[in-house]
């Protein structure tokens, strides 16, 4: 049993990684019922540009570039965890753009919109940085080993786990305790209310979508020194986060979040008795539960549904 | 060539059918000439095989599969462990494919059946997934990631004559052939009464039911059916490709028949799926040649396809040939796509 | 009256896309024509399947460079048999079926007679059995897997590389003694890592070690945390790794992190130098090579000088075992067609078969020879670690051992290996 905490303790840091990584698309699909799949290559975006912004050649003019790499990595990498997500930001408003013509349609339209338009950013990144794997450089106070229980952890998943859940905590705050909140949960299960209320909805919707954009760009930096920078990383991000969102059931914040961790302590104990299967352990996890409860743990009804 | 035509549903072949396979029965002749080659016709007659058969599921009854590659590759393996273990007969080995692709389409489909929307969907792509990794983990069985080799094509015994199918040519004509048969198998199914119920679920499942169908019974048949040709189609992939690879049944893989049906038109038009895999493995061959990028093209136009042609390549030259207005012709795309996900009650 | 408009629009679009389709027709259509040649000899047409991307994706483009170097330089001698060589190369994604397809492509669209380049030993499987089909020589570069020269060995194919055997009988048994019994394995999930590793169980075996765990790890793995937690468990003398390409980058970078590169000691089968140089600050452990660009050989400097010169502008400064794998076999090829004074196939296969090459010539500290039962290139062995006073930035190996290639030599694969009749393979001249 004492064997086994390592592997739960591990599990529970995946946990909240997982919960962080599905954070932006739970918000747009709870709050306008819409599957974004680029999603994940949004979150790859996120932590491309971070790697670009630290990197040796930021995309800057030379004196501001060389200022820029003057400074300190702690504070080059807290820029880059607000600049890169706005950088992603901007990708999403071209993404909801688009996405506007499907708005009032079947959601499959959105769904599949975004499957192309992840396509087309996984191709384009192949295309500008190579299908080489970058490292993200952390700063040295969140790098390297930490001892813990006579074993060796990396300090920086025990930052990321730490950071995952203050996220999550300010989404939940914003969407639950204040006004901002009350509107977009509002607008999602009536725009009529939300018009009379004087509101413009074409650009709720926007702010909902970049919101659930910039979110992906930051779990994209977080988990980036984990799993490593490379193209394929988008796809590897969008399944847990749709698998998570299904299994939570759509339309409950806590849902997902309690998802998260039971897909992280699966992945984390099943490596711990078959590594070679811990693969398969959230799809196992995840078929076991919608056979039983249609709506997953404690998804509300829904249009995805019909 | 691709217009279907009302009286066309009660024919066994139709003319448009008629022309296709002579056309196609000439391919070897000048594919050569174009720069192409005979092997690219076996893939794509292959696809197309595979592709009619996961559009039962999508276009016929508005299933949302997003894992089928799944059976496509179950279908492979199970042709190239019955040539090892069993017996080394080509029809043997094609019906072990179809059968045993058929059973784990079976399994899924018990799974599945009482679910709807995003629930359905995703449960396809976690099932996709699992026997996706476990054909990469059986590594005695499948080969694993290397893929399951040495596997032959194996010569068409007729009881009479044996015909061999090693070289590219012959064994376009035996896939040509399958395909023939394929095609006016599914023709009929989907313009059978059973067919014409499963367009009725598709239309409303609740009405389905009220008049006294079994929903669920129908749910679960096509899909296994569809899970059943697909492994087929997998069975005659292997042979082309002398090997089983594990990699049809990813998710990418399993994506790529999606995009190839509905940008063919898979939804409006029975022949989409066949021009959407010409259009995918044409332009992966011929693009892909020129530059690696291909794929970002082809992503872009399915975007576009979604955003303003949701009837598809199909669906639009059929437009054009009947001289029928674009406009109605996308609002049929659109009420298409509307009643995708669950029997057509989205909002 | 609008309705008609937009009709008619896209009965023009239907022709536009006609006319489309039939201007590829017609681009595609020289192409063909240009196959034959009016005056001149025909060109010999090599296809080099190379991966660019996946987990190989930068030792593939490595290897490539080394294989155009060879090219260049028989063309800059007026090619061979008065016969300029072309070639033609496409990514092969470090996926076998795309490998396979590609094999396809090149062979019967191409006209390719020849196919080089192979790092994962599951695309070369794949290739190799496209190529045997066709009787088309195939050149194994990279790829080292102990079953390449083994139970996957093929008439038509011949491989270039020191094999997991070869490497593990370089390391292993003075590792057993020096450091301890108890190992742990890492394995790669795929026909490398399992024949690999189960040449490393033997050694060890062999030796009155002991394997206390074989920790299978999946392609693609970037996070090892939980491999990582249960070695520390655990607690191995030695952990020995059959891990490649962009995993063992990611798995050294974390070994690194967490200091545990010290204990246990690790023995890293094989480092390809376009991973080492990927990540230069994480290397630790023991591991093989077949050259290095610093050995005090004569003619090395030259070859490193030439090579870049024609990769001014590469992401890795200098050559490495991979880029000198594909140029060694690719130039070797090249002299055979030469001596055989034929294209034949067979001619060109017998000419391969009895080579060898001179410690001079191979650059390297022994004399090599082709394994004529087994097709391997059997060749010096080289043990190194992290140099601890670097002369340069690329200075980063300390080698420590070289081995004869006959000590080392894959006793157990000929028996393994069972080579086709050169009767039964199909002729194939250009």
């Amino acid at each position: 049993m004492l064997d086994l905490l390592p592997h739960i303790l591990n599990g529970l840091t995946l946990g909240l990684l997982f919960a962080l990584i599905a954070l932006g698309f739970m918000l747009i699909v709870g709050l306008m019922e819409q599957i974004n799949l680029a999603h994940g290559s949004l979150f790859a975006l996120g932590a491309y540009f971070a790697m670009q912004l630290m990197g040796p050649r930021p995309p800057l003019p030379q004196d501001i570039a060389s200022a820029w790499l003057a400074l300190p990595l702690g504070w080059r990498y807290a820029a880059a965890l607000i600049i890169a997500p706005m950088a992603a930001g901007a990708i999403g408003i071209a993404i909801e753009f688009c996405m506007r013509r499907t708005y009032g349609k079947d959601p499959l339209y959105g769904l599949l919109l975004t499957f192309g338009a992840a396509m087309v950013i996984e191709e384009t990144i192949r295309l500008i940085w190579g299908t080489r794997d970058y490292v993200l450089q952390v700063p040295q106070a969140i790098n390297g080993g930490v001892l813990f229980g006579d074993l060796i952890w990396s300090t920086y998943r025990f930052y990321a786990a730490g950071i995952s859940a203050v996220i999550i905590g300010l989404v939940w705050l914003l969407i639950e305790k204040t006004p901002f909140g009350a509107i977009v949960k509002a607008g999602a299960h009536d725009s009529e209310i939300v018009r009379a209320l004087g509101i413009n909805l074409t650009r709720l919707r926007l702010l909902v979508f970049v919101f659930g954009t910039m979110l992906a760009a930051i779990a994209g930096i977080i988990v980036a020194p984990i799993w490593g920078i490379r193209p394929h990383m988008g796809v590897d991000a969008v399944i847990p986060a749709f698998l998570v969102i299904v299994l939570g059931g759509v339309g409950s914040f806590w849902g997902a979040v309690v998802a998260g961790l039971l897909v992280g302590l699966a992945v984390g104990l099943s490596g711990a008795y078959a590594s070679e299967w811990s693969l398969l352990s959230m799809y196992v996890l995840l078929v076991a539960v919608v056979t039983f409860r249609a709506r997953g743990l404690w998804g509300k009804k829904s249009v995805l549904e019909a | 060539m691709i217009a279907t035509y009302q009286s066309d549903s009660a024919r066994l072949i139709t003319p448009t059918m008629m022309w296709l396979f002579l056309a196609l029965a000439t391919v070897p002749l000048w594919i050569a000439r174009i720069g192409l080659y005979p092997y690219l016709g076996i893939e794509i007659l292959i696809w197309s095989i595979y592709a009619l058969a996961f559009n039962l599921v999508l276009g016929t009854a508005g299933l949302p599969s997003f894992g089928h590659g799944a059976y496509f590759g179950i279908g492979a393996y199970a042709f190239g462990l019955c040539q090892f273990n069993v017996v080394a007969n080509l029809w043997v080995c094609l019906a072990a494919a179809f059968v045993i692709a058929g059973l784990a389409g079976a399994l899924v489909a018990l799974f599945i059946s009482h679910r709807r929307g995003i629930y359905y969907a995703f449960m396809t792509i976690a099932f996709g997934q699992i026997f996706w990794t476990v054909a990469i983990k059986s590594h005695k069985v499948t080969g694993g990631e290397d893929g399951l080799l040495k596997i032959a094509r194996l010569p068409a015994d007729l009881g009479f004559a044996s015909i061999d199918l090693a070289g590219n040519v012959s064994f376009y004509y035996f896939v040509l052939l399958v395909f023939g048969v394929a095609v006016i198998a599914m023709w009929r199914l989907v313009h059978s009464p059973y067919g014409r119920v499963i367009a009725a679920i598709k239309q409303s499942e609740t009405r389905a039911a009220h008049l006294g169908y079994n929903v669920w019974l129908y749910k679960a048949s096509i899909f296994t059916l569809s899970a059943a040709i697909s492994g087929f189609a997998g069975g005659l992939f292997a042979m082309a490709q002398l090997a089983a690879f594990p990699d049809v049944m990813s998710l990418h893989q399993s994506g790529y028949v999606v995009m190839m049906t509905l940008v063919g038109g898979g939804l409006v038009s029975f022949w989409g799926p066949v021009v959407g895999v010409f259009l995918f493995l044409t332009a992966r061959d011929v693009i892909g040649a020129l530059t690696n990028a291909w794929m970002l093209y082809f992503g872009l136009l399915f975007m576009a396809v979604v955003l303003f042609r949701p009837e598809g390549v199909a669906g639009a030259v059929a437009a054009a040939w009947q001289n029928r207005s674009l406009y109605s012709m996308r609002r049929q795309g659109g009420s298409a796509l509307r009643l995708l996900f669950g029997g057509g009650r989205w909002r | 009256m609008k309705q008609r408009e937009i009709s008619r629009r896209s009965v023009l679009q239907g022709s536009l896309m006609a006319a489309a389709l039939a201007g590829t027709a017609s681009y595609f259509g020289p192409w063909t024509e240009n196959r034959v040649w009016g005056q001149g000899a025909k060109p010999i047409k090599l296809g080099l399947t190379c991966d660019a991307s996946g987990q190989y994706g930068n030792s593939g483009q490595d290897d490539l460079r080394g294989i155009q170097m060879a090219i260049d330089e028989a063309n800059a001698k007026g090619g061979v048999l008065g016969r300029k060589i072309t070639w033609i190369t496409a990514d092969t994604e470090t996926t076998p079926a795309t490998g396979s397809r590609i094999a396809e492509r090149f062979i019967t669209r191409e006209d390719c007679t020849i196919l080089i380049g192979a790092v994962h030993s599951g695309v070369a499987n794949a290739i190799t059995q496209v190529a045997a089909k066709n009787g088309v020589i195939y050149l194994n570069t990279n790829s080292s897997a102990p079953s390449e020269a083994g139970e996957n060995c093929s008439r038509i194919k011949f491989v270039w590389d020191g094999n997991g055997t070869n490497f593990s009988k370089a390391s292993v048994r003075n590792a057993v003694s020096s450091i301890g019994k108890n190992w742990m394995l890492l394995t790669n999930d795929y026909v490398w890592g399992h024949t690999t590793s189960a040449a490393t169980k033997t050694q060890v075996e062999a030796s009155d070690g002991k394997i206390i765990d074989n920790l299978l790890v999946p392609q693609n793995t970037r996070d090892f945390t939980a491999y990582l937690l249960k070695i520390q468990q655990a607690k191995p003398d030695v952990v020995a790794t059959a891990i490649g390409g962009d995993d063992i980058k990611a798995l050294r970078e974390q070994v690194t992190q967490l200091k545990l590169d010290g204990k246990p000691s690790w023995i890293n089968n094989q480092q390809d130098w376009p991973d080492v140089w990927g990540a230069p600050n994480s290397l630790f452990g023991v591991f093989g090579t077949t050259w290095y660009h610093k050995l005090a050989l004569p003619g090395v400097a030259d070859f490193v000088k030439k090579w870049q010169a024609a990769n001014k502008e590469g992401p890795i400064p200098v050559p490495g075992n991979v880029s000198y794998n594909g140029y060694m076999a690719t130039r070797e090829l090249l002299r055979a067609i030469e001596r055989a004074g034929s294209t034949n196939n067979v001619k060109i296969i017998k000419e391969l078969e009895n080579l060898k090459v001179s410690a001079t010539d191979r650059m390297q500290h022994f004399d090599a020879y082709m394994d004529p039962v087994t097709h391997q290139m059997q060749q010096t062995i080289y043990l190194a670690r992290r140099n601890a006073k670097p002369s340069d930035s690329t200075d980063l190996y300390e080698i420590i051992s070289w081995t004869e290639p006959k000590a080392v030599a894959d006793t157990d694969a000929a028996a393994k290996c069972k080579l086709v009749p050169y009767e039964q393979i199909p002729t194939v001249d250009s």
